[in-house]
């Protein structure tokens, strides 16, 4: 009777050992973890013996732990979910799994995507010193666009075009606005900056460094025109001085102080459910100004090269990207715009947006997300793009000559990035 | 007792004013996260911001709710908070002792090396500490979290200066003549004095525990372990935080630390040390 | 025999945690400053480089001028902690027993306000064009006084360097009065109350009670809780950080020592020179430690 037992329980055990389900680790951050938990359904219906656990947190604090995680090879999830900004460090780390190899051969995807965004991913072309691998699949990006407001234009007399025709256009059509309305043009002279400074970057360069890794900061065109172009723009006391996704930011748009800002598409949400309900209607999106096609920000996928899992992960980055339901539910739920050209059309595409006066803004965006070309990243862009505001500063509020700014600053980089 | 001992005069109205206007900007920013917890994102972010309370607390809740498992983690972070708590005063007051009332050779060296592991950064030593607890297995368990810093150098500082300055040497070596061993006396005559710093001491470490997340972030491999800072850091994003349901979860995070805190301020003024005052 | 192994029996709790978890993140960090790591390409990327962090920390004019706010906000954010709470704990301790607990509580409650609330508060506070403060002081401009003293416009407080660094200070004074505060209350429980009757019965001045009484059975305490704002001050990180968004500030004004290393770790990527900037802080912590020690030690516990 005993043996009995002990047998059925051996049994029991044993089969229960043998039904155990696999466990998918999912890394994210907010809004990604809720995109991906929302997709999970679906997949599972596919998956039926594998537990999904999506582990999130707070969007710094994420890139910090896969830091760490990568740091010590321990700790890895299975799919990682890296921002746009933190992509090129985690890409050329040699942490990451190469998707163009076998088993898979993500290049066979290429033409899916939008093309800026599956090449940033990637370590070749896309980025510096490569190897035509592929370290991360796009997911959502932020085409840049030009948000402004129609009913302060149209007080000034002005139409779109005088805003986006180029960048002196912009400036002038700022002087007007201020003098006739109070309002300021922009939120920040630096958003300015940072828009010319990405302006033509010839192919296989970065935005502070050439495709050799020498620093271009004091010798390109593009920082001179983008340091005089904010300068001005502050001389004729056309920025608001305002730092983004500040209270005064919020307040500024609600009392109508700014007339325009430019970022990701993805703002427009945002003003709508929370930053300026009030102002529904009163704004218009525009394509960038001078014709510049800019992203900002991006989610992508990887698969860490130590992590457990390494197919069942790559099987729920397809479904998360290629499947044109989920993207386009992500984009309705999240204003995730996807990265994924086939979800990029039909009828929520060429719906009227409200918010913006029944502008059909997202058939625009998907054209600037088209015409994005990619930039490379490099190591050193953090502390580039952080000496280069120093000199900005130094040159906006202590009326530091522009020349000098600029060759302090290529200093500064080159001792930085000699390391 | 001090109840009735006033003193000659009562303090003037001035006095009285700065206090209050002192006391009402300590509270201000403390009222306005409870303020703010009652109200949706978009009331909060404006100017001015709301001054009164709204109706969105429930709503808010929900919200946090559907993001985190917030029972759960609160339960981590007052486990956690209790563990450390215990074992630090413990230990503390252990070592505070050592070094007040014995001499002993490399005293000056040991006393230096316990002050020196105070001046370290701390985030430096993530990675190291972080392998430490992958070797030891104790990865996404509480006991990474206090066990490490059981016995921290400001603890035993503390407890070395409140020992020098409020246990008079005579009761102790009364206690040795009376026979008692070293331990019988740390025991039962210097630990019921040690009431106030005690309270103070279980407070802070207690506070810096709950409000520690560099730990569990460090650990914790899954959302249902982690502490509630952690989880409740986990809710913000860079450009979508909910900061009504952040308020929220803020507010609710600071109400143990309020109730530890009349708790032990009663302990602290009330914890007499009505033995050790002889002639 | 057993005696003399007693302190260090009750020592063994620290010095065993310490030997398991302390030794070897001091270790590691202090190898680290010799390397050159890029930590996400994981640990067999590290590369000796020699002194070379060290000769490029002490060439960094960032790290000067970090160090320069870290011990100017130190020194403006801790004095007037205690100068303030020593009185402060006598006065609550000697004339208002009855609101004791509820000023102690009141004071102490920013220490445990979460940092998200207090960096939307300060924020919100001391906004350009929308803050109290301004708001304020727009407001006493109607009053008859010299217009030197009331400025005319809108101070961009977070945004300028000369009064970002003051606004620091106040926000960490704010936050841990309360704190210095209870550990004095604590300190002055022990003083026996049979001095103070004595001395008031003999006609002392309440003045020259503080002063000869109160303050000389302080000192262990004070050394304490001064060390503690030597040590935290130097190693301020927390309220720069959300006051300035994370990034210092214009020209870096609000730029710690602690907040440039961090961010040389975790956004420039850069561990060991990282781990050579915060050796050299260990340094001057060490140095201002013991400082203090020798300023308020008392004989009674040479060390």
């Amino acid at each position: 009777m005993f043996r009995r037992i002990i047998l059925t329980l051996l049994l029991v055990f044993s089969l229960g050992a043998q039904a155990e389900k696999k466990v998918l680790t999912v890394a994210a951050y907010p809004a990604v973890d809720a995109i991906v938990k929302a997709a999970l359904p679906a997949w599972q219906q596919k998956h039926p013996d594998v537990d999904v656990k999506v582990v999130a947190r707070e969007y710094a604090d994420h890139h910090t732990a896969m830091t760490t995680a990568l740091a010590t090879s321990s700790n890895l999830p299975d799919v990682m979910a890296v921002e746009y900004g933190y992509l090129g460090r985690f890409a050329m780390s040699g942490g990451l799994e190469d998707l163009a190899k076998p088993p898979y051969l993500a290049h066979q995807y290429r033409d899916q995507f939008v093309a800026f965004a599956f090449a940033q991913g990637g370590t070749s072309a896309g980025t510096a010193g490569g190897t035509g691998g592929q370290s991360a699949i796009p997911t959502d990006i932020g085409p840049g666009t030009l948000f402004y407001r129609k009913d302060i234009l149209d007080k000034a007399g002005l139409q779109e075009s005088d805003l986006t025709s180029s960048w002196d256009a912009y400036i002038a059509s700022g002087k007007k606005i201020k003098s006739t309305t109070g309002a300021y043009l922009l939120a920040h002279a630096r958003d300015l900056k940072d828009i010319l400074i990405r302006a033509n970057v010839p192919a296989g360069e970065g935005v502070y460094f050439d495709a050799q890794g020498k620093c271009v900061v004091a010798t390109s065109p593009r920082f001179k025109i983008a340091f005089e172009q904010a300068k001005a723009v502050r001389g004729a006391g056309l920025d608001a001085k305002i730092g983004a996704w500040s209270n005064e930011w919020g307040e500024a748009f609600k009392r109508g102080n700014v007339a325009s800002q430019m970022m990701g598409a993805w703002l427009g949400g945002h003003l709508s459910n929370w930053l300026a309900p009030q102002t529904k209607g009163l704004w218009r999106s525009a394509p960038l100004p001078g014709g510049i096609n800019a992203a900002w920000g991006g989610t992508f996928f990887a698969i860490p090269a130590r992590a457990v899992n390494k197919e069942l992960a790559w099987d729920l980055i397809r479904h998360l990207t290629l499947n044109k339901e989920q993207q386009l539910a992500a984009f309705r739920q999240h204003d995730a715009f996807p990265a994924l050209k086939a979800a990029q059309s039909g009828p929520f595409f060429e719906q009227p947006i409200e918010f913006l006066g029944g502008q059909k803004a997202r058939l625009l965006w998907r054209d600037t997300s088209l015409a994005i070309r990619p930039t490379a990243v490099f190591k050193h862009d953090p502390i580039a793009e952080e000496i280069v505001n120093a000199e900005l500063d130094l040159v906006l509020t202590r009326d530091k000559p522009i020349a000098d700014a600029l060759k302090d600053a290529g200093a500064m980089i080159d001792r930085r990035a000699r390391r | 007792m001090t109840g009735t001992d006033i003193g000659q005069r009562p303090i003037g109205p001035i006095g009285v004013l700065t206090l209050t206007m002192g006391a009402v900007m300590m509270l201000a920013p403390f009222y306005f996260m409870f303020v703010f917890a009652t109200h949706t994102r978009s009331e909060i972010f404006s100017m001015p911001p709301p001054l009164w309370f709204g109706e969105a607390f429930l709503q808010n809740l929900d919200i946090l709710r559907a993001k985190i498992p917030l029972w759960r983690n609160l339960g981590w972070s007052v486990y956690v908070g209790l563990m450390s708590t215990a074992l630090t005063l413990l230990f503390c007051a252990m070592g505070g002792y050592a070094f007040a009332v014995y001499e002993f050779r490399f005293k000056r060296a040991l006393f230096g090396i316990v002050m020196a592991t105070m001046l370290i950064p701390s985030f430096l030593g993530m990675i190291p500490s972080f392998l430490i607890m992958d070797f030891l297995g104790w990865i996404d368990q509480p006991r990474a979290l206090y066990i490490p810093g059981a016995a921290p150098a400001m603890g035993i500082f503390l407890m070395r200066q409140y020992i020098l300055s409020a246990i008079p040497r005579e009761l102790i070596e009364a206690a040795r003549m009376d026979g008692c061993n070293e331990f019988r006396i740390f025991r039962s005559v210097v630990l019921p004095l040690l009431g106030p710093v005690f309270g103070t001491l279980g407070l802070i470490t207690f506070i810096s525990s709950w409000n520690n997340f560099i730990g569990p972030l460090v650990v914790m491999r899954s959302v249902e372990m982690y502490t509630f800072p952690l989880a409740l850091r986990s809710v913000q994003s860079p450009v979508d935080t909910e900061w009504g349901a952040l308020m929220a979860g803020s507010a609710i995070a600071v109400l143990p630390l309020l109730v530890l805190f009349v708790f032990s301020s009663r302990r602290l003024i009330a914890g007499l040390t009505a033995g050790a005052v002889r002639g | 025999m057993l005696k003399a192994s007693v302190p260090y029996l009750f020592l063994s709790p620290f010095f065993l945690l310490f030997g398991i978890f302390g030794i070897f993140p001091i270790v590691f960090s202090f190898v680290l400053m010799f390397q050159q790591w890029d930590p996400v390409q994981g640990m067999g990327a590290m590369q000796f480089v020699g002194l070379e962090n060290i000769r490029f920390t002490l060439e960094d004019p960032w790290v000067w001028k970090s160090l320069g706010n870290t011990f100017w906000l130190a020194i403006a954010s801790g004095l007037p902690q205690h100068l303030v709470a020593v009185p402060l704990a006598y006065l609550i301790n000697e004339k208002l027993q009855g609101s004791r607990n509820a000023l102690m509580g009141a004071y102490f409650l920013p220490y445990i306000t979460s940092t998200v609330a207090i960096a939307m508060m300060f924020t919100t506070l001391f906004s350009t064009d929308y803050g109290l403060v301004n708001a304020l002081l727009e407001a006493l401009q109607q009053w008859p006084l010299p217009s030197w003293l009331i400025p005319q416009e809108h101070i961009d407080w977070l945004g300028t360097p000369e009064t970002v660094k003051p606004v620091i200070a106040l926000v960490v004074f704010w936050r841990y009065l309360g704190f210095n505060l209870i550990l004095y209350v604590a300190a002055l429980q022990s003083i026996p109350r049979e001095l103070y009757e004595a001395a008031r019965m003999d006609g002392a001045r309440e003045w020259r009670i503080f002063w000869s009484i109160t303050l000389p059975h302080l000192r262990p305490m004070m050394m304490f809780s001064m060390t503690l704002s030597v040590i935290g001050g130097l190693q301020l990180f927390e309220e720069p950080f959300i006051l300035t968004g994370g990034k210092g500030g214009v020209e870096q004004a609000g730029m710690t020592t602690a907040m440039y290393m961090y961010r040389t770790a975790f956004e420039f990527n850069d561990f060991g020179l990282a781990s050579a900037m915060s050796w050299l802080l260990f340094l001057m912590i060490a140095v201002a430690t013991w400082l203090t020690n020798r300023a308020f030690g008392s004989q009674q516990e040479s060390i």
